[in-house]
This record gives structure tokens, sequence and C-alpha cells, in this order.
């Protein structure tokens, strides 16, 4: 159980790292990844909604102690987002490779939205409706597009931290 | 976790994090930069901040050697020792294009701080924001070196001092600064030529867009905006007077919008920006 909190946060941290780094440099048309969406969707799908939420809770947490605005909302989002997603994989039966992909895609589009209309209604957003769209369309391809790469490495990342396997050093 | 595979307690969980995310939300709301959550915001920043520092040292090869800079003791010292490194440097990696315009801003840096007031302080970009929503970059030095909120930030060359933006967070040795482009962002601003005085604000990603100006004004397009001193009940803005924010893109007549108002195009490119100076004593530019 420590293992998997303490592997949790490294992957949290590390994404909140290179988010605010590394991918300054690599937007997608002006916009960059919201990797917090994608790790919260990916251990979702691996773990369930309740590890879907629990981890949505603290990555998005952890953003918004970094970010000006108030603090809270992706938290917010990130809890429902990690158990939608849970949920949803659930009452997948595809065994399709691109099922995580498209999740993925789904549930970025849908948080990001999500956001932007609570901070909305706390008078935070002043964006443009078009930049909105934007930004809600890019992260969510970006995110897809991440995905197979993400998806691979996280999944051996938290197989090898389930607290039923055995693991010897 | 003792709720694990039980649905029932799964919905629980949620219901729990969703008020906890509310509550988070209306605590931070009322009480803005002065709670408790601002100080956990802070830690985690300073938590951060070491960490961003080495990522951007690994991705920009030339970014630890400046962050010694500020140590030395003197402005001619710095410029000696600096001249020496590049040209070090420049040996080891013969004639890489990319390296040397990182010196040839270095030089220009060091050049604009000494002819700005002594008081500024060199700092290294470690970070940029993290959102989509907001334009901030993070600095390497903090409240440690002298740097406190609302410290106006500078980059360019001598004589020739372009706003960046200004302080909004500091932790004991890194710092917030939001860029002008920031959709919460406004500066007083003048048009060259046209002595007209506006408010600019932040565009995000898109050009600057400055308001209020006197409707009859002839803008030709091209004019350098400029920082606009003033003065109200004694207190004296932020900025120092003659920094230069960017250039006259477009002028967007009444006849579409309620208000006419000027776009203007950022002079700093904030994508590539590495350096910048925090200026702590208010000067003539």
């Amino acid at each position: 159980m420590t293992r998997r909190v303490l592997v949790t946060i490294v992957v949290i941290v590390t994404a909140l790292l290179l988010q605010s780094t590394l991918f300054w440099q690599l937007k997608l048309l002006g916009v960059r990844p919201e990797l917090m969406y994608l790790v919260t969707i990916v251990i979702a799908i691996l773990e369930g909604p309740n590890e879907g939420a629990v981890t949505g809770f603290v990555a998005g947490l952890a953003q918004d102690f970094l970010l000006n605005q108030p603090k809270g909302i992706t938290a917010l989002t990130l809890t429902l987002v990690g158990y939608a997603a849970g949920l949803a994989r659930q009452y997948i039966v595809s065994p399709s490779p691109l099922m995580p992909t498209i999740l993925v895609g789904v549930g970025t589009a849908a948080g990001i939205a999500f956001y932007q209309v609570v901070a909305f209604l706390l008078g935070q957003l002043q964006e443009t409706f078009t930049f909105a769209v934007r930004v809600t369309l890019l992260t969510a391809l970006y995110g897809a597009i991440l995905t197979p790469i993400v998806y691979p490495l996280l999944r051996r990342v938290i197989e090898g931290s389930r607290p039923t396997r055995v693991v010897r050093f | 976790m003792v709720t694990r595979q039980r649905p029932r307690s799964t919905r629980l969980l949620v219901v729990a994090l969703v008020s906890i995310s509310l509550a988070v939300i209306t605590l931070d709301y009322r009480q803005g930069a002065s709670g408790p959550l601002a100080g956990v915001g802070n830690a985690a920043k300073a938590f951060m901040a070491p960490m961003q520092k080495v990522v951007t040292s690994v991705t920009d090869p030339v970014g630890d050697f400046f962050s010694g800079l500020a140590n030395l003791p003197s402005l001619a010292d710095e410029n000696q020792r600096l001249t020496e490194e590049i040209n070090a440097l420049r040996s080891q990696i013969r004639s890489d294009g990319y390296e040397q315009e990182q010196y040839q801003g270095l030089l220009d840096l060091m050049e604009l701080r000494g002819s700005l007031d002594p008081t500024s302080v060199p700092a290294l970009v470690i970070a940029n924001g993290i959102s989509n929503f907001e334009y901030t970059i993070t600095i390497d030095k903090g409240s440690s070196h002298g740097i406190e909120v609302d410290q106006p930030v500078a980059t360019g060359f001598a004589g020739s001092p372009m706003l960046v933006g200004r302080v909004v967070a500091v932790t004991p040795a890194s710092a917030e600064v939001r860029l002008i482009i920031d959709r919460d962002y406004a500066v007083a601003a003048t048009i060259e030529g046209t002595r007209e005085a506006g408010l600019l604000t932040g565009q995000g990603d898109q050009d600057l867009r400055m308001s209020f100006v006197e409707p009859g004004t002839v803008i030709e397009g091209d004019e350098s905006v400029f920082t606009q001193g003033y003065e109200v009940n004694g207190e004296e803005g932020l900025y120092p007077p003659g920094m230069l924010i960017g250039q006259v893109a477009r002028f967007v007549p009444a006849e579409n919008v309620t208000q006419e108002y000027v776009e203007v195009r950022p002079a700093v490119d904030f994508e590539t920006l590495q350096f910048v100076l925090v200026l702590q004593a208010r000067t003539e530019a």
C-alpha cells in the first residue's frame, strides 16, 4: 500500500514537472497537454473508479496548488473524471487496444470543458468561447496521442506496485 | 483502503472527495492570497522549483552557468567572467549557432542591467505555467534574493528594456512571474509619437489589446508601445515609464465593436525566454 502511494506520488510529480518545463516547448498548435488528466484516466482504467477518484483528487489538488486560480477546481474535476473513467471501464468489454486512447480523449475533453464551466461560473475564466473550444479539443487530441506512449509505461509501473503481488527485491 | 471493490462505498468516497474539493474552492476563494491554502500553494511551488530547475537545465544546456552570475560581487567582474566563460565555452562548442545566440542574449542582458538601476536581479527561467489558462513563468530567484511580489520583470539589451511581466508569488528560492500576455494582466501604456495613453490587457496567445485610447487618435501601425508612468494619490505605478511592450499590429475601429481598440504585438518572444531581470528599484529607463 505504501509502495503504491509512493509510486502514484512519483508519477504525479513527474507529470507536473514535465508539464511545466518540457511541454512548454512541445505544444500542439499552441496548446500543451493536460498530463494530470491523462494520468488520472489511465490509473482509473487500470485500477477502477475507487483509485481513479482518489488519484484524480490528489493529482488535481497538486496541480491546483501550483496555480494562481482558486484552488480546488482541478481537484473537483479530476475526482469526477477519475470516477467516471473507472466506471466506464467496467462497462466496456471491448478488448480493443484503442480503448485507453478513446477513453483518454473523451475523458480529457469532458474534464477540460467541465473545468472551464466551473471556472467561468466562479468568474475566473476570461477566455473567449473559441479559445475554450480549441483548448478542449486540442488537449483531448494531445492526450489521445500521448496515451499509446504513457499507457504501457504506467501499466508496468502500477502493476509492479500492486499490493496483492509478491515483490521480491 | 477498506473501500475497495464496493460500489456503494466508492460512491461515498466520491461524494466525500467532491465535498472536500468544494470546501477548498470556497475557502481559497474567500481568503485569497493571505489564507493558509495560499501558504500550502507556496510550499508546493518551493518544493517543485529545485526539480524544475534540474529538468530545465537538462533540456537547456546553458541554464546552469547563468545562475551563478548573480552572486558575483560587481558588474565589471560579472562582465569579465561572462566574457571569459563565453570564450571558453565557445571554443568547446566551436561555432554552434544556437549556443552563440544564448551568450549574445546574456551579454545583452548584462549590458541592460548595467544601464538600469544596479538593484536589479538577473534570473533564469526554470519553468513555465502549468495550465493552458495561465501565462506565467517561474524564475530561480526568490525572497532570499530580495524579490518581492509586484516587482516588474524585464528583458532586452542595453538602453532598451522590454517588459516581461510582474512577480505574483515568491518562495525563498523561486518566484512566479505573470506574463503580460496573461488574461488577468493589465498595464498602463502609451503609443510612441501620439503620446496617447491606454490600458493594455493580455489576450493569451493572441496580441495584446489596448483599450481606452482617445477616439480620433491617428495610428499608422508599427508604432512602439511603452509603459506609461503615472501617479495616483501619491502612489507611483508599478512600472518604470518607457519600457518597451510591443508594436502596434492593428487598429480596430469602433465600427464592428462597441469600443475601438489597438492590437499590440508583444516585443518579447515568451516561447524562448530564458533570462530575465527583476527590477527592484523604480528607475527611469
